[in-house]
């Protein structure tokens, strides 16, 4: 180390550092209010914390989907036990007659609207029973008819 | 299909017959298991099976068959209730399930639905909601297969806002590599707010 006299120890940093500190800690106030210890005033700490927390807010955005549809099958396959029926079976008989609706909205029927949820319930026991009387009665009953009614 | 699946239960069903024979208990007659028990009546008659999980096939054999006409009959009572209960306009508030933007919405009346993308039409302006799938009231539903036709059911909306979304933070960040990325995504939302659902007779 050359530094002679004591004008040359003084190095000169950048000049915007308390400003940088500042608009982290500003900027993301909302965010670090809700952290915990020293997470929310100190700077070092704060930005790692700031960090993960957006990387965890990335990454959740995707499984929120993940977990959303897990809940509302769920949900649907508790409704269907207590008509006497399964979720897979409630399931492949509505794709079978092409209704189309998605879980959220099943999900949602079965929650608010159970008269609605009791007939869907009961379509997909027909459509079943119905499969069962093509594959078992040998042609003899004549499947179908039930289908082409409905669809009057 | 139906043969291979049935190979397994063929021996099953010979003594589910003998069974079914030896309690003398009626049974709707297959036309398999008479066959079975045609063949069977030259045997001893079979002890009773341990009821296992292959001895009964899983589904129930109790579907009870009742005739085309008596079907058919039943269908038009329903079909002619729920007509007459439309033709009165009796009931209630409705709701129905539309495919908007690519989901599925369960609307009733003075709903509010935010949706996350750019729609063409502006502020103030009334949208008729055409893909619906379900309309329900307090004593009915109409199930559409996939869908309910334009002349049954009509939604109505209005275009409220077209606003953006909060500012989200995409970054991503991998330790010990030196590597990170943030990017904020502002989205166009629009906010709609559905005024009717209107079922056939009354619609204009």
């Amino acid at each position: 180390m050359v530094f002679l006299t004591l004008s040359c120890w003084i190095r000169n940093r950048g000049p915007d550092r308390f400003w940088k500190v500042q608009e982290l800690l500003k900027h993301h106030a909302d965010l670090l209010s809700h952290f915990r210890g020293r997470k929310n005033r100190c700077y070092k700490l704060a930005v790692l914390a700031v960090r993960r927390a957006f990387v965890y807010a990335t990454k959740s955005r995707k499984l929120k989907k993940r977990n959303m549809r897990t809940l509302w099958i769920t949900r649907i396959a508790a409704a269907t036990r207590e008509h006497n029926m399964k979720y897979p079976i409630l399931m492949h008989n509505l794709n079978k007659c092409s209704v189309q609706l998605n879980r959220r909205v099943i999900s949602d029927i079965a929650i608010t609207e159970p008269r609605t949820f009791l007939s869907l319930a009961k379509l997909a026991r027909a459509r079943q029973q119905e499969g069962f009387r093509a594959a078992l009665g040998d042609g003899k009953e004549p499947s179908g008819v039930l289908s082409r009614v409905m669809l009057q | 299909m139906s043969v291979s699946t049935r190979f397994g239960y063929l021996q099953s069903l010979r003594g589910f017959a003998a069974l079914w024979r030896t309690n003398g208990v009626r049974v709707p007659l297959h036309p398999l298991l008479s066959l079975c028990a045609a063949r069977t009546q030259s045997s001893v008659s079979g002890d009773l099976l341990p009821r296992t999980s292959l001895s009964s096939p899983p589904w129930s054999e109790q579907t009870s068959f009742v005739s085309a006409e008596e079907e058919r009959s039943r269908h038009a009572a329903v079909v002619s209730t729920v007509n007459d209960r439309i033709e009165r306009q009796d009931f209630g508030r409705l709701f129905a399930v539309v495919h908007f933007a690519a989901r599925q919405w369960k609307v009733t009346n003075e709903d509010l639905i935010l949706v996350e993308n750019h729609i063409e039409a502006e502020c103030g302006d009334r949208i008729y909601l055409e893909k619906v799938l379900l309309v329900g009231a307090e004593d009915f539903t109409l199930v559409g297969r996939p869908l309910l036709g334009k002349e049954l059911v009509r939604v109505k909306a209005t275009v409220i806002e077209k606003t953006e979304s909060c500012p989200k933070i995409h970054m991503v960040f991998w330790k010990r590599h030196r590597f990170q990325k943030k990017r904020t995504i502002v989205q166009p939302q629009t906010v709609l707010r559905i005024n009717s659902i209107e079922l056939y007779p009354r619609l204009s």
